[in-house]
């Protein structure tokens, strides 16, 4: 099991990533699974030279990230897996991807959207999407940075 | 408008009036820190000053290098000094408490601690209290985990504000959503920073000075201990950042150095010696850094526009929406929008003179007051870009709402990862730990350097606050103006041209030199039991393990925290551990020895464990050099 961390992150690579996470976990390769940088040239390429050197960026749309993470999960090389949604990481769960723990990282506020723990707001989609994660027993947790103590999902959704 | 400027100016006016005190107070302190320490009944209007300066530390009003000056506690220990009447002793008590924050990251709004508390409240307790700069580590430590409940509270409560700038915004009102980013959330920030650092700096010093009487006086000199061992985290944090491949050794080389000198080399001869062997390493070592000339981006620049524009943004306008950026990007700091209304408040100059309809300004308004954060300073490179793209829109290019928050929502995170690796874990640190070198100053004579009969230097605060604010005004200017005029092949060239990358690995180079230097200095591991070899009484720390490696268990423990904070042990887990190991430590466990007889004399014999300062039956540490 090499996918060492996979992470709900509106803004994908950012500070927490790169200068927390990544040196934490010792991962060697991140691979983000979002539709629409996969389809823009320009954010692919701005992704992909993101991260520090000696950490290859791979930048998939859900199909071919599914196939990706698959492969990768059987190897022994650390891997961060990254998307913007709960709905990237259960089609990806859906499609077979075997994962453990789904880590919440950063889902910003907005119209709509209800305010979880910290910098973590939810939409109701996305609330149906993180439980439908859970029953098909993926364990979703909230932790924003390595140093935090995860906290469980179930122990914030109120049900409603 | 004016109103913001005037406050701002009022901010400023604050700190140069501090300043302006200052060569009276310095002259003044070489006098005071000669006797010993003295207690300090700090008055009203100090314990004001103090905790207005802890507000400013947290504020907007420096032109948003607040975070990297007042902020630290190396500063706020110089002024604190000022404030009291002693700036060295108070930039020296600083220097140490600062220690455990070196590897310091606050990002994407979660802080760890609030090293502006610790260094704020941190060294108006140990200054009044007369306790020295060791004693009050693990005392300001505690007081840091207190202050995130002020932080944590202003997140939460500034994203009701957001609410009310998302109101002026709907009825298109640029100074209403401006105001909003800063007038509420600063009010609620000044209560709620202003009144509990108030009361702790009148009230804690005899607090704490009546706890440390209460307490048996070993474990007293278990705190001192601790203050020799907690740095050791401090800068196994940093060393998470810096200390791997190629530039690991320059961390031993810096440490060596060090204790090879007994500490009478200054930290900025160390520094010197690093960029040196930063520009070898890089031409001559290191196969990371691509030497080759930058790869060509290629140029995506947009299309030059064929007609003539109808309005153009002036070079005022976009100095003003970077000075506007600069002081409010965290003014109004929330959960819900992290930056959000701070993007929006920064907008109002370009969409004042882009926009005239009162639908257009309350569109622009509203696309701007959304989620945003980014690094504040090198991430300037996406308002660039958005402003370049509003100016466009304004001249009719097909640009749409979608286009401008793709770009904001793509690039912030990206620009975030580069930003902060650059200011928060390379630029900072590095220049922090050199202050701190010149500010902790060194005491000669003993085997290895430490702390015990330092005098603080001033220096060390004012020279790390000049050049960091230097530093990071360039890069946000830079990057602002990059943005905006070559857009996205300023990011692709950037990234692509391995600049970054040299200038990271050559700081990891000086960032080891300075950093294993530091640990030399402030981290002490002295073994106090005696054995007898061959009929001779032998102190295992100076008879023994002095003579082999001066040193070698404090840069075992740095190493070992390092190793173990590479494998996620929790740092505050482990800062308890140490606390309590130094404090059992200090216990008498080998007969009654002078453990209890008053032993803060450098130089005596204990029968614990570990000893503070200079090892047993080392001469007692002479008076610092002149």
């Amino acid at each position: 099991m090499s996918l060492r961390l996979v992470r709900i992150d509106d803004r994908l690579i950012h500070g927490q990533v790169v200068a927390v996470w990544l040196r934490a976990l010792g991962a060697q390769r991140i691979v983000i699974v979002d539709d629409a940088s996969a389809r823009d040239e320009f954010l692919r390429e701005v992704l992909t030279l993101a991260a520090p050197q000696g950490v290859p960026v791979e930048v998939h749309d859900v199909a071919s990230g599914a196939v990706r993470c698959i492969e990768l999960a059987t190897t022994p090389e650390p891997v961060i897996v990254l998307a913007r949604s709960p709905r990237t990481i259960l089609a990806l769960r859906q499609a077979g991807v075997p994962i453990e723990v789904v880590d919440v990282g950063g889902m910003g506020g907005g119209p709509g959207r209800k305010r979880l723990h910290k910098t973590i707001s939810i939409s109701p989609d996305e609330l149906r999407e993180l439980r439908e994660l859970e029953q098909l027993g993926t364990r979703v947790e909230i932790q924003i940075v390595a140093d935090d103590r995860p906290i469980p999902f179930r122990s914030l959704d109120s049900g409603n | 408008m004016q109103r913001k400027y005037a406050a701002a100016g009022a901010g400023l006016l604050v700190l140069m009036l501090l300043a302006a005190t200052m060569p009276a107070a310095v002259l003044g302190a070489s006098s005071a820190t000669t006797s010993a320490p003295h207690q300090i009944t700090v008055s009203f209007l100090q314990a004001a000053l103090i905790a207005i300066g802890y507000y400013l530390a947290n504020s907007p009003w420096l032109f948003g290098l607040a975070f990297f000056t007042l902020y630290r506690p190396l500063v706020a220990g110089f002024f604190v000094g000022l404030i009291l009447g002693d700036p060295a002793q108070g930039t020296l008590i600083g220097a140490a408490i600062n220690i455990p924050y070196l590897g310091f990251i606050s990002a994407g709004g979660n802080l760890p601690a609030d090293a502006g508390f610790a260094g704020w409240v941190g060294t108006t307790v140990a200054l009044a209290s007369g306790i020295d700069a060791t004693k009050a580590i693990p005392i300001a430590f505690g007081l840091g985990l207190l202050g995130t409940i002020i932080f944590y509270s202003r997140m939460a409560v500034d994203s009701v504000f957001a609410h009310w700038a998302d109101a002026r915004a709907e009825k298109a009102d640029i100074a209403g959503v401006a105001l909003m980013n800063w007038l509420p959330g600063q009010a609620f920030l000044f209560v709620v920073s202003f009144v509990p650092v108030f009361l702790l700096a009148l009230n804690g010093p005899s607090a704490v000075q009546d706890a440390l009487n209460a307490l048996p006086l070993w474990t007293v000199n278990g705190l001192v201990i601790a203050g020799g061992i907690l740095p050791a985290i401090g800068i196994a944090l940093n060393m998470r950042f810096i200390f791997r491949g190629s530039a690991i050794p320059y961390f031993f080389i810096g440490f060596i150095l060090m204790t090879v000198t007994h500490g009478s080399v200054s930290l900025v001869v160390i520094a010197a010696i690093g960029l040196c062997l930063a520009y070898l390493h890089l031409n001559f070592v290191s196969r990371d850094a691509p030497l080759a000339a930058a790869q060509a981006a290629e140029s995506t620049a947009a299309p030059v526009q064929a007609q003539e524009p109808k309005v153009r943004l002036t070079r005022g306008d976009l100095i003003r929406s970077w000075a506007l950026w600069t002081f409010f990007a965290h003014a109004n700091y929330s959960y819900e929008r992290l930056q959000g209304t701070g993007f929006a408040h920064a907008m109002t100059p370009i969409i004042k003179r882009l926009y005239t309809t009162p639908d257009e300004i309350r569109d622009a308004l509203k696309r701007h007051l959304v989620f945003f954060n980014t690094e504040p300073n090198f991430g300037n490179v996406v308002h660039g870009t958005v402003i370049a793209m509003e100016e466009q829109r304004a001249n009719g290019a097909a640009i749409d709402d979608d286009a401008i928050n793709s770009v904001k929502s793509g690039l912030m995170g990206p620009m975030a990862g580069i930003g902060d690796t650059l200011s928060q874990s390379t630029i900072t640190p590095i220049l922090l730990a050199l202050g701190i070198g010149i500010a902790g100053g060194t005491a000669s004579g003993s085997a290895v350097p430490t702390l015990s009969g330092a005098t603080g230097n001033p220096l060390g605060a004012i020279i790390y606050m000049v050049l960091v604010s230097i530093v990071i005004v360039a890069i946000g200017y830079t990057a602002w103006m990059q943005g905006y005029s070559r857009g996205r092949s300023f990011v692709t060239e950037i990234l692509k041209s391995g600049t970054i990358d040299r200038v990271l690995i050559g700081a990891g180079v000086l960032g080891n030199m300075v950093l294993g230097a530091l640990a030399a200095t402030f981290v002490v591991v002295n073994l106090a039991p005696t054995v007898t070899i061959a009929g001779a009484q032998m102190n295992l720390q100076a008879s023994i393990i002095d003579p082999l490696f001066p040193g070698a268990l404090a840069l075992g423990l740095v190493v070992m925290t390092w190793w173990l904070l590479q494998r996620r042990v929790n740092p505050l887990a482990l800062l308890a551990i140490y606390l309590v190991f130094a404090i059992v430590s200090a216990y008498p466990f080998f007969g009654p020895g002078q453990a209890n007889s008053g032993d803060y004399s450098y130089g005596a014999c204990t029968s614990s464990l570990l000893h503070q300062y200079t090892p047993c039956g080392a001469p007692p540490a002479p008076t610092a050099q002149p």
